[in-house]
């Protein structure tokens, strides 16, 4: 196969390049994905969060049908139950897989053509990524001379060079310094402006919020959110306060209905399901109030508050 | 198919462009020819220093011929035969001792010269050597025992003597002796056939060193051939697996393409190494003129055999490499299939002697050992009948079937396992897991 022409691409995708029915996936007993319902909108980008363990990488497995599920149906770029729709589909594993002792354009030319795209088509695209990740005195060089970061930008190229309808990331950002995490985020952001649908997997609740289009946690095998960031925080209204009092947290001892839920140093993030006008005299007639601002909770609250400790404490009982 | 070629082709070229394989094909030859070279360059590089011996003859006689065999010897033996000029061996020089004080204390003095490089060797000769029934007659005292050219020569000479004086005194006719003693010689033939004109063409005399020879090295190529590409699939697979390039791979491929390709590189692999040294085997034999010995046949059987034996054991080896978790897992995996590819060579010598016997037939139709054993019968004359080898190639090919089944089996499921350490037990359970 060569790459992809604009005819192709201008064939009426499927409006879901994922879409999951009442997936379940058992390891022995374990049962690692209960029941998933999930559509990925085609040219979205898609957030898979959740701790660690909770079932996102079997996800992307059954995407890729590295896995079959035991029960369920798994619908990829339109095509259902088989590996067909793999050539179109990059992925960029959590660990990283590159050969130590091939060099890094061999090896990249080598897993474009597990996709189907010749070395002839392959070429020129590889010239074009080694040069924007700024790797071009890299290419003849062996992959165990590459540093961790230069490594990750590789396995990304390898995931976009035959120009996938559906982008798989696990944890594309991990180990990366700033500049190199922008120059991945850009290329990411690019890759789909071009079409291509993105799913990453993340523990940066920042980035996922930052880039994503739509927010998936999944948590014990079950999926526990779904949706746009603002749909998300939208359910769980504005019962977050930011807050910066003279006195620091201690000043806060005591008054009642203030739940510390972050400490950022410079400012508090507090839970308060009541009135905040209220809770605002309280605090006030303590300590003087320097910052009282009512919002949303961040991404990443909503993650602790689904997987804090105490949760799968009372899951337990 | 083409994902599987894709595949085959980068094993293919990762093993040929490794310094490994670059190192053995090199070096090989290398070996080979530099030791022909190192032998022809020392063949003169040898020690020409005059030996000097010292002699304790209780005899009284022998002590002189000694010295007339050495003076002759030194005189005509120890020189290049082409270039009589040149002297190639050591010459020996002999010093008589009294023997009236021939005791301990003489043995240590002499000993004490020995190491002081005065002497280099020194000999007593009792004065009972003629006697048939004694014993310890004559010692020889060194302390460079592993020169050998002086104690053999000695050995030669003193027997000689010896038996000399022993036929003098037994007042028989040596030369008779010798004459009417003169050992028989069975001349070994091959078979006798009749061309098409019916003209009858005698039988040509067998060479037993070609005949040993090249069965010999028909089944070490063949075991070499399997352990140097066999084995190296164990470790690739397992490199991809700890290095997290599995699951890379097997996005885009399925795990059958996958072991698919592996293991047609390394068939591929294997037979590039069977052309270079079947090529350099061939290049020998035509130029020890031995190429009237091998049977055409016998280089179709190699190539069918050696493909079948790659594909069993490479399977085996694949389906352990993708179960294991490191190189300790696979250590205690890899010694049954290692012992499955050495059983033939402890069967070497019993088909050797009798490829026809009711064992060779039996052992070499049991399908692991078929390849190396079929084929070290096949080289052997007069050879297995047709349809036993075609019933090994059948037997063969069905179990290399089941390897291959077995190895997908096990393969599918090992290749994204994590964590457990395998067992023989658990990897029969893959196999025969829906």
């Amino acid at each position: 196969m060569a790459l992809r022409t604009k005819s192709d691409m201008s064939a009426a995708p499927p409006s879901f390049a994922v879409n999951l029915v009442d997936v379940t996936k058992r390891f022995g007993t374990q049962v690692a994905v209960n029941n998933l319902s999930l559509q990925v909108p085609t040219g979205s980008i898609y957030g898979f969060i959740g701790p660690n363990g909770s079932g996102k990488t079997t996800t992307i497995r059954m995407i890729l049908h590295i896995f079959l599920a035991d029960s369920g149906t798994v619908e990829v770029l339109g095509r259902q139950g088989t590996r067909s729709a793999n050539d179109d589909i990059g992925y960029l594993p959590e660990e990283r897989g590159l050969y130590k002792k091939m060099t890094v354009r061999r090896m990249l030319l080598y897993y474009a053509a597990l996709k189907g795209v010749s070395e002839k088509a392959a070429g020129p695209e590889v010239d074009r990524w080694l040069e924007r990740m700024d790797l071009t005195p890299w290419g003849k060089k062996n992959v165990e001379a590459l540093s961790k970061g230069m490594a990750q930008k590789v396995q990304f190229i390898s995931a976009v060079l035959s120009k996938p309808k559906l982008l798989i990331l696990d944890e594309p950002f991990s180990g990366l310094d700033p500049v190199n995490l922008e120059v991945l985020r850009s290329a990411i952001l690019d890759v789909r402006k071009q079409g291509t649908t993105v799913i990453f997997s993340t523990h940066n609740m920042t980035t996922a919020e930052e880039m994503c289009d739509y927010i998936f946690m999944i948590y014990r095998g079950n999926k526990v959110l779904d949706g746009t960031l603002a749909s998300i925080r939208a359910t769980y209204g504005e019962d977050t306060i930011r807050l910066r009092v003279q006195g620091g947290r201690a000043a806060l001892q005591g008054v009642e209905g203030v739940e510390v839920t972050r400490d950022f140093g410079q400012h508090l993030e507090i839970r308060n399901p009541g009135d905040p006008q209220a809770l605002l005299q309280r605090i006030a007639a303590k300590a003087r109030v320097e910052l009282f601002e009512v919002t949303t909770p961040s991404l990443h609250d909503i993650f602790v508050r689904i997987a804090r400790p105490e949760t799968k404490e009372e899951a337990n009982a | 198919m083409r994902k599987i070629w894709t595949v085959a082709r980068t094993e293919y070229l990762n093993a040929i462009r490794s310094k490994a394989f670059i190192i053995g094909i090199i070096l090989l030859p290398v070996m080979m020819s530099g030791s022909l070279i190192v032998g022809k360059l020392t063949k003169d590089k040898v020690d020409i220093r005059p030996r000097k011996l010292a002699v304790v003859d209780q005899t009284g006689w022998l002590a002189p011929k000694l010295e007339a065999r050495a003076n002759t010897r030194n005189e005509k033996d120890i020189f290049d035969p082409v270039n009589k000029e040149k002297q190639v061996r050591p010459a020996f020089t002999i010093e008589r001792v009294d023997a009236a004080s021939a005791d301990e204390k003489l043995e240590v003095t002499l000993s004490d010269r020995v190491r002081k490089k005065d002497l280099f060797a020194f000999l007593i000769i009792r004065s009972n050597i003629v006697d048939t029934a004694a014993t310890n007659t004559v010692s020889y005292f060194t302390e460079t025992a592993s020169f050998m050219e002086l104690p053999n020569w000695l050995n030669g000479v003193l027997t000689d003597e010896i038996t000399r004086k022993r036929f003098e005194g037994a007042g028989v006719d040596q030369a008779l002796v010798q004459k009417l003693t003169k050992p028989v010689n069975v001349r070994q033939l091959g078979l006798a056939e009749v061309d098409q004109s019916g003209q009858v063409i005698k039988a040509k005399e067998t060479n037993r060193m070609a005949t040993f020879m090249i069965p010999f090295a028909s089944m070490m190529m063949m075991f070499m051939l399997v352990m140097s590409s066999a084995p190296a699939l164990l470790n690739s697979v397992l490199e991809e697996k700890m290095q997290k390039i599995a699951e890379v791979l097997i996005s885009s491929v399925t795990p059958f393409e996958l072991m698919a390709g592996k293991l047609i590189g390394t068939v591929f692999v294997s037979l590039t190494l069977s052309v270079l040294y079947l090529g350099g085997a061939a290049l020998i034999m035509t130029q020890m003129a031995l190429t009237g010995y091998v049977n055409p046949a016998l280089l179709v059987w190699f190539v069918v055999f050696q493909l079948l034996g790659l594909l069993i054991f490479g399977s085996i080896f694949i389906a352990i490499g993708s179960a294991c978790n490191e190189i300790r897992d696979a250590q205690s995996l890899m010694s049954p299939a290692m012992m499955m590819i050495v059983l033939p060579m402890f069967c070497l010598v019993p088909v050797l002697e009798s490829p026809t016997s009711s064992f060779s037939r039996a052992i070499s139709l049991f399908p692991p050992a078929t390849p190396m054993l079929m084929t070290l019968r096949i080289a052997s004359k007069p050879g297995p009948p047709l349809w036993e080898i075609l019933l090994g190639v059948l037997l063969c090919a069905a179990f290399t079937c089941f390897c291959l089944w077995a190895a997908a089996k096990v393969f599918r499921i090992g290749i994204l396992s994590q964590g457990q350490s395998p067992t023989i037990g658990k990897l029969i359970k893959w196999v025969f897991s829906k």
